[in-house]
């Protein structure tokens, strides 16, 4: 599998129309595309349907506000107010007893017309896909409906977007590789910062950023701000600057103090895939030595 | 024997008493020779006396002279000394500069007193190089003062041009030559010496310089300029991106702390490509500016320094016209 081929899409700019999926590591990484996916939506005027595997619409809820941070109470009041509805996947897909991959999608459909009827301008599903690997009735033609679903959500006038969540620990790697074939590729994390020059992306294996492009005097303020709100993370964070194409002096400072800026905790910031131009930077200025700062020897 | 007779420097009268090597701070000392037996004569006892004190010692010198010390100094003496070839050494005089530094904090000052004999390289150079390298002498007596740095230069006093030996005696504080050690009555403030380097005015860029103006937020189109001029005029791929770099941080200079834009102008000239970054408004002290290290502590600090480093010579002018700062990087293979 060579993760290139497959369509990237940030979860900001999800459409009616795109299926995606959801291809997780880890929790971090699940809930930053997945609660943006539900804030999006809320504000965009749109049922969400959140089809939620053995957990409780309650404990689901908490585990969405929680991950959304200043988000959550935008979240629960959605909730409240009947906007975001969270339902066990099991009793919607399941109802007759056993998975048929066509009644499901059709139901789907009745689900989108509903919320249509309801005003709503359209309706983002978001299911976990972990329930296809108990072994129910039925779910072994779980990638036949993920393909109708492919076909269903892409059918003219669609005013509904679905995104499938998959967590890796679950799936093999080929099993993986047939369902993402499925959609329309795989949904990331929004840019916390995008200008044409400077790209800043979240990483979750290990948790840091990952820098496209160029530092300058016109992207040192973005990055210092992205910066500023990443410090109250504690622990060991990496900075991939395997992208980066330029970087001055102020930026190099501002990339090395990136592990002073912790209120409390001192912290280790790992470089990783530091670019040669930037080693030779660091070496002029002195702060090849500098406290706190790990490069990863991956570039040498 | 005075090396400078016939150049007519004025000589402070001998004062062995005063023999700087044995204070702890920094000595600077020009040895003027006129033969090989002059250049032992002052440079093996030198050295002996360094190994007496337990310094550390390090020759730079060409190889003909190396090897002469290893001869008379005796295999055990000269197994206490690192030995570094010159040519290597003094590439550019901010390169040399640079790897003092290093050397210096890294290993041999954490050893003891540095006691260094030196041969700078005269031949071969640009007039503006020789101008440099001069200033160069000018500048180690302030970037090392306070140090326990003891420095003897060395300049053959039958070959070297009349001009190089005459400011060698306004840039070291102390002369050596057969008759001992004595204060150069011509020594001259650093600071003014220096100013006197930036006395010449730069030449305009030629009719043929392709001319960039830039403000904030223009700063990739004015490197994409760079990269394309920079490719156009045959600079080696390795020593582009450093070119970059360095017209990149003087622009954000006068963006920042300057008149907030300016004009950038590049050119191919005697081997070298030659980029002028022109700020209209904005003046620039340049009071030995970037020679010294940056600190990871202080803002906005060291960017001249690293300007200097990733290039070979750097000019800068500044005036109520605003200031000039000249960025010089070899066409050729020769570093």
């Amino acid at each position: 599998m060579t993760p290139e081929r497959i369509a990237l899409t940030p979860v900001g700019e999800m459409r009616f129309g795109h299926h995606l999926c959801l291809t997780y590591d880890s929790e971090e990484e699940r809930h930053a595309v997945l609660t943006a996916y539900v804030r999006d939506g809320l504000r965009a005027g749109h049922k969400v349907v959140y089809l939620a595997d053995g957990e409780s619409s309650e404990a689901v809820l908490d585990r969405l506000a929680g991950a959304a941070g200043r988000d959550g109470p935008e979240l629960r009041a959605g909730a409240e107010a009947g906007h975001l509805v969270i339902r066990p996947i099991a009793e919607a897909f399941m109802a007759s007893g056993r998975f048929d991959p066509d009644d499901t999608v059709a139901l789907l459909g009745t689900e989108m017309e509903v919320a249509l009827l309801q005003d709503y301008a359209g309706v983002r599903f978001a299911g976990e896909a972990s329930f296809s690997v108990r072994g129910w009735p039925g779910t072994d033609r779980f990638a036949e409906f993920e393909q109708s679903c492919q076909r269903a959500f892409q059918a003219p006038g669609s005013r509904a977007m679905a995104l499938c969540q998959y967590d890796r620990r679950w799936f093999g790697p080929e099993q993986l590789r047939i369902l993402e074939a499925c959609h329309d590729g795989r949904v990331r994390p929004d840019d916390l910062y995008a200008d044409g020059v400077l790209t800043i992306t979240p990483i979750f294996g290990p948790p840091g950023l990952r820098l496209t492009g160029a530092v300058d005097e016109s992207t040192l303020p973005g990055l210092l701000d992205v910066l500023r709100a990443e410090a109250t993370r504690a622990g060991h964070y990496c900075l991939d600057l395997s992208g980066l194409e330029f970087c001055d002096l102020e930026g190099l400072r501002a990339l090395i103090g990136a592990g002073g800026q912790g209120a409390g905790l001192e912290r280790q910031v790992i470089l990783r895939g530091v670019p040669a131009f930037l080693e030779l930077m660091m070496k002029i200025a002195g702060w090849d030595s500098a406290p706190g700062v790990y490069l990863e020897g991956a570039h040498r | 024997m005075n090396a400078f007779t016939g150049t007519g420097i004025p000589a402070a009268p001998a004062d062995p008493a005063r023999a700087a090597t044995d204070r702890g701070g920094l000595t600077h000392q020009a040895l003027l020779y006129r033969s090989d037996r002059d250049f032992a004569a002052a440079a093996v006892p030198f050295l002996r006396d360094g190994r007496l004190a337990g310094d550390v010692l390090v020759v730079i010198a060409s190889a003909a002279a190396r090897c002469l010390l290893r001869e008379q100094l005796g295999a055990a003496d000269a197994a206490r000394i690192e030995f570094i070839d010159r040519a290597e050494w003094f590439r550019g005089p901010m390169q040399a500069l640079a790897s003092y530094h290093d050397r210096a904090r890294g290993d041999w000052w954490p050893r003891g007193r540095l006691r260094l004999l030196a041969e700078p390289v005269w031949t071969g150079r640009t007039p503006l190089e020789t101008c440099e390298w001069k200033r160069h002498e000018a500048v180690l007596n302030v970037v090392f003062a306070g140090t326990p740095t003891a420095l003897m230069c060395a300049y053959d006093a039958t070959a070297l041009p009349g001009h190089v030996l005459f400011d060698a005696a306004r840039t070291h504080p102390e002369l050596v030559d057969g008759d001992g050690v004595r204060q150069s009555g011509s020594f001259t403030d650093p600071a003014a010496f220096y100013a006197e380097c930036n006395g010449r005015p730069l030449p305009r860029p030629p009719d043929t310089a392709a001319r960039r103006g830039f403000a904030g937020g223009e700063l990739p189109g004015l490197r994409s300029f760079l990269m394309v001029e920079a490719a156009r005029h045959g600079l080696a791929r390795d020593r582009t991106l450093p070119f970059v770099l360095a017209a990149n941080e003087v622009a954000t200079h006068v963006i920042r702390h300057g008149g907030g834009e300016g004009v950038l102008w590049v050119w191919a000239e005697d081997g070298e490509l030659v980029c002028d970054v022109d700020d209209p408004k904005g003046e620039l002290e340049d009071r030995f500016l970037g020679y010294a290290p940056p600190r990871s502590d202080r803002s906005g600090d060291g960017a001249m320094w690293a300007v200097r480093r990733l290039c070979h010579i750097v000019e800068i002018r500044s005036g109520a016209g605003g200031s000039s700062i000249r960025l010089h990087q070899r066409l050729g293979d020769d570093g």
